[in-house]
């Protein structure tokens, strides 16, 4: 091979004209990942809050037959323990359990002023939020019956017809 | 005389030639990593949408039926318990989808559930898999279990008690079969006999309670039928994980529960035996080490549903 080491005022040129072109080759390329990169990144945030709701909606149709949740003390389908949710309002242990941004429950018949349920009102109130982050998007909901004994008259199984709302949309 | 001049090549076209060719490389090694991160988001999405599906197996209406779960390819699904994160540990699944001509892939991300129990081998490869749920109660229920394996594994309990040889049939399905002597493929699970995959031993009280052990591992306790199916279906370290995470969960529920007792007692519904007997499970659960303990624990478990049952305002 013969190299000819005296480069001419043209020869110069042309190797920065090619530096040049290299260099805008890179920047392209560069560029169009970055495009790619915050388009796909964009799709899987979109994907992550589909699959969450997606979560939130599988397990709302689930949640009245938890452990947490169930009325027990006799069979009956779709009842919710309206005891166990007021006492479950206050166990911390649960935190991120249900992997939920929001979980509400609230009585919708008979109809009753909005209130929140604390131990100064329970059980004449309507609404037990068990996890409220402050950005939580639209909830899904689902009717339940909302069961509880009563002393009255001798003691009975009241049930009170409530829904509960839950969402799992917080991905930023 | 021999010529000694070589080939000519201007300066450009070796410029050429070497800048050409490290763009080139740069574009295919680009192009595989972009791959390579697709399927990893794609078997993350399917890690996370297999838990979505395995939920409504959890409600009642599904419990004790077999689901067929068909995954659009050949895959590889990894069961990890952790006993450690959070109050009542988690569930981790991923999946690894076969591509290409690699047989092994690395799996997409972790997806996390504290509220599921999936019994399985620590992985399972298949396009097709089988799952049924059964609810877990020690005496009120603690959750659901849910039992996969994949269509091409085969299971054969070799004489069986009644209540699993019922159990099984109602199942109707082909993978899992009751005869009374071993058969010549799959995993044998021998109640009477020994030397087979599984051994088990049921204790004398008539019930689904005993201890099984596979070939080469530990021997593993159970107390009921939802556990010793939980047993079987997967690895020891996945079982005992598992029931560490239940214990830790049944000693939870038997607080709520004690606190609604106390609820109840301000409405005139007042059991102080039931509440001194919930305490004492749930620190007795809480402590739990392994599954040796629930043999201990059935003692508790029998008293409290014995005071349960002669309340007026019964608690479950």
């Amino acid at each position: 091979m013969i190299y000819c080491a005296s480069f001419s005022n043209k020869a110069q040129m042309k190797i920065q004209q090619m530096v040049f072109v290299l260099v805008a080759l890179v920047i392209f390329f560069a560029l169009v990942f970055i495009f790619y990169i915050v388009i796909s990144l964009g799709d899987i945030k979109k994907d992550g809050r589909t699959l969450r709701a997606e979560g939130a909606k599988e397990l709302l149709r689930s949640i009245a037959s938890t452990p947490e949740f169930i009325y027990s003390k006799e069979d009956c389908s779709g009842c919710v323990d309206k005891d166990k949710l007021f006492v479950l309002k206050s166990r911390k242990a649960y935190e991120g359990f249900w992997d939920l941004d929001f979980l509400k429950i609230e009585t919708i018949y008979p109809p009753n002023e909005n209130k929140e349920c604390d131990s100064s009102n329970y059980p004449d109130c309507n609404s037990i939020t068990l996890i409220e982050k402050e950005e939580f998007g639209s909830p899904e909901e689902v009717i339940v019956l909302l069961c509880y004994w009563n002393n009255e008259k001798g003691g009975y199984k009241k049930c009170e017809i409530g829904k509960i709302y839950a969402s799992g949309k917080a991905i930023k | 005389m021999k010529n000694k001049k070589g080939i000519e090549m201007s300066f450009g076209w070796i410029f050429a030639i070497i800048a050409g060719a490290v763009l080139i490389f740069l574009a295919i090694y680009s192009a595989s990593k972009l791959i390579d991160s697709s399927k990893t988001i794609q078997d993350s999405q399917l890690g996370k949408q297999l838990g979505t599906i395995l939920s409504p197996m959890e409600t009642g209406l599904e419990s004790g039926k077999i689901s067929k779960i068909a995954l659009p390819g050949e895959t590889e699904l990894f069961n990890d318990c952790d006993k450690n994160s959070g109050t009542f540990g988690a569930q981790k699944i991923s999946v690894s989808s076969k591509s290409g001509f690699k047989d092994t892939q690395s799996p997409g991300a972790q997806s996390t559930f504290h509220n599921k129990y999936l019994f399985s081998s620590d992985s399972v490869k298949g396009k097709n898999y089988l799952a049924f749920s059964k609810p877990l109660k020690m005496p009120f229920k603690i959750g659901d279990l849910i039992y996969l394996w994949s269509e091409n594994d085969n299971f054969c309990f070799v004489n069986p008690p009644k209540e699993i040889e019922d159990e099984i049939n109602n199942l109707k399905i082909e993978s899992i079969n009751v005869t009374s002597s071993k058969c010549s493929k799959g995993t044998n699970i021998c109640f009477v006999t020994s030397g087979c995959d599984i051994d088990v031993i049921l204790d004398s009280s008539g019930e689904i309670r005993g201890s099984l052990k596979r070939k080469y591992s530990q021997r593993v306790y159970f107390s009921n039928s939802a556990l010793f199916y939980g047993a079987v279906f997967s690895s020891v370290d996945t079982y005992e994980c598992h029931v560490k995470r239940l214990l830790k969960r049944a000693s939870e529920l038997s607080l709520i529960y004690r606190q609604e007792s106390e609820l109840l007692g301000s409405r005139g519904c007042v059991s102080s035996t039931l509440s001194i007997s919930l305490e004492a499970y749930s620190q007795k659960a809480f402590l739990a080490n392994s599954s040796q303990d629930l043999l201990s624990l059935n003692y508790l478990n029998e008293q409290l549903a014995e005071v349960n049952n002669d309340l007026l305002c019964k608690l479950f």
